[in-house]
């Protein structure tokens, strides 16, 4: 579908092209692009902390031994400004991470996609901030 | 890469996108709300406070791309393409990026066998930079900006010649910022240190974060910036600025009130750290002599203009002025941003150089 | 003269400063409301030890009496804190560990009640509405709401205010803390169910009395109260200038990821 692709080339190319001032700090100075992974697991524990919140995620190894994982997501104030909160990823949630492993070698990871199993993303959308006007609004004056 | 022709080559990339039909939005300052525009403080200053965002000038280029020459503003065409790029923005916020899976696509090529996809260039040309971000990550424009650039100022919206001291010392930073194994933090920008953004890197708009609060009492206007926590008191009542052995990261600010506009000049700057650029760290380093004057003028109850007027002498061989809306959106507030605290990607940055360090080491032992 | 200040000092902690019937010539907002903006800080040496303490040597002999720790009285109602058994072990090892493990000394926001008794300035902005507090200390700030209460969205160092006026008296409420600030140098400390009630009360127009009523049941077998006198900077042109501090931290933080020189 050709406007499909537009929109996903409009996407990609706007964020190609503004990323480099855009993000907190150089990717490739903390990740690694030659170890891409997808990682399933359990979320532990969400930090809620800036510049990049962290998900701790528990994954299942093949051997059945299980691995700790940290995963580094964005900014959370433009999430809490879209109306999640700290409940909005609770403990036992199952999670699909793509993205590289750290440079370091250490069991930390840049979320690039983050889904739910069933692959719908997480952190979509504006959950609402129950400000007037806003499409969240319950309508509680 | 220059960061600034990387920046030309996003808006020549968004300029020559499909042709999506597109709502048009609502123009940043309507004409019927100005009328409205003069409210006042109980004891009579405009009143400019509230929570304002530099959101809507999201994706206009610092520098105006060559093409335009003087014309500060787009024709209705171009508008409208701006406008695809806003709705495509807030969309892959909304959606969480249209599918891009690029590590996944790595993957999948090693399994069947075939070569990895070529990253495209990121920042230094490599590496995971060249990464789209991911959609959950981004803020973005409400509505699109009729300006072909921040700079307003010379008329041809690009920066001055730098004087032959800011451009070694550019050359310098760059070179510094692009060592392929960083030596220590100082690698690093302001920014990435959690130090600061500085006045010029507070405002000027970026993936997220773009939000400021003023706050106003008789004899003061304070500015609190979101990301990295900067604050400026900046005194009303005609005070001079400080003595010049005290200087600073925000430098000292002093205000005045022209009409319904606050005029904001700021001395004092720590000279040959941070630039009058994205995130403070777009461009030469300025010097200690650095001045900015900025003004603030409400011009709608949701709108206030921003300009600023950068004058340094020493760095730039002439002045030179960014002007553009901010604007207070609904809902929209700003939360701690703790950055040094929770600054775990320097540890990670360093501990993998010294990793590399390590590594070059044993291939130069073989 | 010491006798009549600490008998002024029982005399205000004890009077309840919403009820107080005189009040005390003070600025005021267009309102009616007490007018709080100025250059506020604390005297004493709370920040070392909130509660009292001898004067003692300091970590590094090479700073001799400048890096001494003086002594002070403290500003605990009733001197003592009520810690649960578990976090008073938790205190003690905080206490040991107090040069290392001490959020002031790595630059990090100080958290609330103990932002109020750094041995540093802060800023009052008190607009019609709402009123900011900047703190020299690490360029930390937050706004006190004056609107409708809003829940924390998230745990943060310096946690959520929302205030309100009881007559002369800035009530503030701060709740969603991150639990990981601590009250003072000598290793006090909270968890992330602290709840803090402050109180702003100007005694005259230079000195305000601050009072915070402190609970934490994770940590504390009841609440309780610390009062310190804040003074208005005076000085002519007496302004907040910055202490970006996390410049001073980075080789301690990341001193041993930094490349050595090769020999």
């Amino acid at each position: 579908m050709k406007n499909k692709l537009w929109i996903a080339a409009a996407g990609i190319g706007l964020l190609l092209g503004v990323a480099p001032v855009w993000a907190h700090h150089a990717f490739a100075a903390e990740f690694d692009v030659n170890k891409p992974l997808v990682l399933h697991g359990t979320v532990t524990k969400m930090e809620w902390i800036n510049p990049h919140a962290w998900i701790h995620l528990d994954v299942k190894n093949a051997d059945g031994t299980t691995t700790s994982w940290m995963i580094e997501a964005g900014a959370p104030n433009g999430l809490l400004r879209r109306g999640f909160n700290k409940a909005s990823l609770p403990p036992g949630t199952e999670i699909v991470v793509e993205g590289w492993q750290a440079k370091d070698e250490s069991t930390r990871a840049n979320g690039s996609n983050i889904t739910y199993p069933d692959g719908r993303k997480l952190f979509i959308g504006s959950q609402g901030t129950g400000a007037p006007g806003d499409k969240g609004d319950k309508g509680d004056k | 890469m220059n960061q600034r022709l990387f920046l030309w080559m996003a808006v020549a990339a968004m300029a020559t996108l499909g042709s999506v039909s597109a709502q048009t939005a609502p123009q940043t300052t309507p004409k019927s709300a100005k009328a409205a525009a003069d409210p006042k403080t109980p004891w009579g200053d405009p009143d400019i406070q509230g929570t304002w965002t530099s959101d809507d000038t999201w994706g206009v280029p610092f520098e105006r791309p060559k093409n335009f020459g003087t014309r500060a503003t787009l024709t209705e065409d171009e508008l409208q393409a701006r406008q695809k790029t806003v709705s495509n923005s807030e969309e892959f916020v909304e959606t969480g990026g249209a599918n891009h899976s690029p590590a996944k696509a790595q993957l999948d090529a090693k399994e069947k066998g075939e070569a990895a996809p070529a990253p495209p260039p990121g920042r230094f040309g490599r590496g995971v930079d060249s990464a789209p971000v991911p959609g959950h990550w981004g803020e973005f424009a409400r509505r699109p900006s009729h300006q072909t650039s921040q700079i307003v100022d010379p008329p041809d919206g690009r920066l001055p010649a730098l004087t032959p001291e800011a451009q070694a010392k550019l050359d310098a930073k760059n070179k510094v910022r692009r060592e392929a194994i960083p030596a220590s933090y100082t690698n690093w920008s302001y920014y990435d240190r959690c130090i600061t953004r500085g006045v010029a890197g507070s405002i000027l708009p970026v993936i997220y974060g773009n939000g400021l609060q003023i706050v106003q009492t008789p004899g003061y206007v304070a500015i609190r910036y979101e990301m990295v926590h900067d604050v400026r008191i900046i005194p009303t009542d005609g005070r001079p600025h400080l003595n010049s052995n005290i200087r600073s990261y925000m430098g000292d600010a002093v205000g005045h009130w022209e009409g319904k506009t606050l005029v904001v000049e700021t001395t004092n700057f720590l000279g040959d750290r941070m630039a009058v650029g994205v995130n403070g760290d777009g461009g030469a380093p300025y010097s200690e002599d650095l001045k900015l004057t900025e003004r603030f003028t409400r011009v709608s109850p949701n709108t206030v203009n921003y300009e600023m007027i950068v004058d340094d002498p020493k760095t730039y061989t002439a002045t030179w002025k960014v002007a553009f809306p901010i604007t207070q959106e609904p809902g929209y507030q700003l939360f701690e941003y703790a950055c040094h605290e929770g600054n775990m990607a320097m540890h990670n940055m360093l501990n993998a150089a010294r990793l590399d360090d390590k590594k070059a080491a044993a291939a130069a032992a073989k | 003269m010491i006798v009549a200040a600490s008998w002024a000092a029982i005399f205000l902690s004890v009077l309840p400063a919403a009820g107080q019937t005189a009040a005390p010539r003070v600025p005021r907002m267009a309102d009616g409301k007490p007018n709080l903006t100025g250059l506020w800080q604390a005297m004493g040496t709370a920040d070392w030890n909130i509660q009292d303490h001898s004067a003692a040597a300091g970590p590094f002999y090479q700073l001799g009496a400048i890096g001494a720790i003086p002594p002070g009285q403290g500003i605990v109602e009733g001197g003592e804190i009520p810690y649960k058994p578990e976090a008073l072990q938790k205190k003690n090892v905080n206490f040991t560990n107090r040069f290392k493990d001490d959020p002031e000394l790595k630059c990090y926001m100080p958290g609330v009640p103990r932002a109020a008794y750094l041995p540093y300035p802060f800023q009052i902005i008190q607009s019609q509405k709402d009123i900011l507090f900047a703190y020299e200390y690490a360029t930390t700030n937050r706004l006190i709401n004056m609107g409708k209460p809003q829940e924390a969205a998230t745990d943060t160092w310096m946690g959520t205010s929302n205030g309100h006026w009881e007559k002369d008296t800035l009530v503030v409420d701060v709740t969603g803390f991150n639990g990981n600030a601590w009250f003072d140098r000598a290793g006090d400390f909270a968890s992330d169910s602290l709840h803090v009630v402050e109180r702003y009360s100007l005694l005259d127009a230079n000195t305000m009395n601050y009072e915070a009523t402190i609970e934490d049941p994770a940590t504390f077998t009841r609440p309780w109260k610390i009062n310190v006198i804040l003074y208005r900077h005076r000085e002519k042109d007496a302004r907040l200038l910055e202490f970006k501090c996390v410049e001073f931290t980075e080789q301690l933080l990341y001193g041993d990821l930094v490349r050595k020189p090769s020999k």
